[in-house]
């Protein structure tokens, strides 16, 4: 028997709770009416068997999940509850209740045509116990009572595993709703900020952008490096939203970095961006630090294409030991310096690269043509142990 | 002096713009719409030689509007503003019959330069990659790919009518379906609620 996959949340606590509760319900009772009402000629040995087999098992699921799941455990622990039932001497026996909280198990993990079966399995198995007890009614006219009686201990177990595994089902189907709901929203969530962003706040940004860059050739000069200051903030505001939008649209949610770059690389070389290309690979990163990584190296891809206006780009992808080393290189036009140099987005990536405790280096190429931007993240980036300590 | 329309749905561009035009000899803003409703009347009253045209508008898009725009008479040059001007817009946008692409990012400088261009009958279009073409042409009927050629060198509709032998009427519907197929979605002018 195999258990599915999408029940597997449900070996949790809950189920053992309830587990817990009934085999101890049905202990107590078992060892009451040992005491209470003479049952057999070995009632007080019973009593501390039972005892000691309903702490065994208990202690045994509480303490690991996957005896909770394994069917083995399940058979071991129902063959455990009808020896007691034949050892009782008659299958109206007062371990009845002891022996239905062996269904738990099975009724709330498996899918509920399975747990049926295993119900079944248990009535069968039951009947089998009550034929070696001999005390099945010989006569049946004479002991309607008793076949009855029989029909229902037969009947419950099956009742029972249909209900708990009912129950399973519907607490399943509920939380998986709930979790897409909270996805949906949270989508929802995300596509609205991005919206807001470009519609409102980017346009205002490239108004103010247009406004400004119209004074151009009518300033003297001191007013004109103001203005120029201004419209590199600008620059940069507007490349700081590109990222943000591009960020809410498509989350990197824990996506390796090296598939993200060679999309984005792809994207950009569609886009008339030249020709860039990606090389090497880079070992699995911490979610936050693979995020922080992709944006820097993204942006640096930006720079080149846009700002740069880089024919060649190459994106060269490595590890030292766990940590990770990624440089982009281009053929275009170099670094500018002064206020452009804080337009394109470098102040960001300085940003970023502190927020994961990485080295960035930007700098001329080797031949001294076009830019080089260098990235080195540390074995064990600081942002692993406490993603917020450095914000 | 080069009459001018401005349909962009955001109030901050609308008004940026018209205070950036007016400063520039040699132009003059007849009108402003925010919407593919208010295009209509706007065009009936200002009669414009250029419409500074919003690639993504809310309800309608740029490259419907854009369609309607020159299927007008007389038709205005069209010169699309948009804040994604890369060049895998400009398939579309010249398919759609725009006489210009422009980035909103950029300066005024280019702006007041693509507006006399596009008033005087150039075009103002970014080169278009060869990669981008082939992509776009994998993803048309083979028998348009005749059409998507002779538009992108600069043939009017009308003419590539004649030279294929078919109806004008059939050649715009194909337009459209192409535009159709090649419209590159921007998630984030999609709206919220999609």
């Amino acid at each position: 028997m195999v258990v599915t996959g999408r029940r597997a949340s449900l070996r949790g606590d809950q189920w053992f709770s309830l587990l817990l509760m009934t085999r101890l319900l049905g202990t107590a009772a078992a060892v009451l009416l040992l005491i209470v009402h003479r049952v057999t000629d070995h009632d007080g040995v019973l009593a501390i068997v039972t005892l000691a087999w309903a702490a065994l098992t208990l202690t045994a699921f509480g303490r690991s999940t996957a005896l909770r799941a394994s069917p083995v455990a399940w058979a071991v622990d129902a063959a455990g509850a009808l020896a007691l039932v034949v050892a009782s001497g008659d299958w109206r026996s007062p371990f009845y209740v002891f022996a239905l909280t062996t269904l738990v198990l099975p009724a709330t993990t498996l899918p509920w045509r399975r747990a049926l079966a295993c119900g079944l399995g248990f009535s069968v198995a039951y009947g089998i116990a009550a034929l070696l007890t001999r005390q099945l009614p010989a006569n049946t006219i004479a002991n309607t009572i008793r076949l009855e009686t029989l029909a229902t201990h037969l009947l419950v177990p099956v009742m029972i595993t249909i209900a708990l595994a009912y129950a399973g089902e519907l607490l399943d189907r509920l939380r998986r709703e709930r979790e897409r709901a909270e996805q949906l929203s949270l989508q929802a969530e995300r596509q609205r900020i991005a919206w807001e962003l470009h519609d409102s706040a980017k346009q205002r940004v490239h108004a103010a952008h247009l406004l400004l860059s119209a004074l151009d050739g009518r300033l003297v000069d001191g007013q004109r490096t103001v203005v120029d200051h201004a419209v590199a903030e600008l620059r940069g505001a507007t490349a700081d939203m590109e990222t943000s939008i591009a960020e809410l649209r498509a989350p990197v949610d824990g996506r390796p970095v090296d598939d993200l770059l060679r999309e984005r690389a792809a994207a950009l070389g569609r886009a008339g961006g030249g020709r860039i290309v990606v090389s090497g690979r880079l070992p699995i990163l911490p979610p936050v630090v693979a995020a922080q990584v992709y944006r820097i190296a993204g942006e640096a891809l930006t720079n080149a294409v846009r700002h740069a206006g880089a024919s060649r780009v190459d994106v060269i992808l490595g590890h030292e030991g766990e940590g990770a080393t990624i440089r982009v290189a281009d053929d275009g036009a170099g670094l500018p310096d002064g206020a452009e140099r804080r337009g394109t987005g470098l102040r960001s990536m300085q940003g970023r690269a502190q927020t994961i405790g990485a080295a960035l280096e930007i700098g001329p190429g080797e031949d001294g043509r076009g830019t080089c931007v260098a990235v080195t993240v540390p074995a064990a980036a600081p942002s692993t142990a406490d993603p917020g300590a450095r914000r | 002096m080069i009459r001018l329309l401005l349909v962009d749905d955001h109030p901050a561009m609308r008004t940026g713009l018209a205070a950036v035009l007016a400063a520039e000899p040699g132009m003059v803003v007849l009108g402003a719409a925010a919407s593919a409703d208010e295009l209509g009347p706007a065009l009936n009253r200002t009669r414009p030689d250029v419409v500074l045209l919003d690639y993504h508008l809310p309800s309608s898009d740029g490259l419907v509007l854009c369609r309607v725009l020159k299927r007008s008479v007389p038709a205005p040059g069209v010169l699309m503003y948009s804040a994604y001007a890369d060049a895998s817009l400009a398939i579309p946008a010249i398919l759609a019959g725009a006489d210009g692409l422009l980035n909103k990012a950029a300066p005024a400088k280019d702006l007041y330069d693509a507006i006399r261009r596009v008033a005087r009958g150039d075009r103002v279009l970014p080169a278009v990659p060869r990669d981008l073409l082939d992509g776009a042409s994998a993803r048309l009927d083979p028998e348009d790919l005749p059409i998507l050629g002779m538009i992108l060198d600069g043939t009017s509709p009308a003419e590539v009518a004649a030279t294929l032998r078919l109806e004008p009427r059939d050649v715009s519907a194909r337009l459209d379906r192409m535009i159709g197929r090649l419209r590159i979605e921007v998630p984030a002018a999609t709206g919220p609620f999609v």
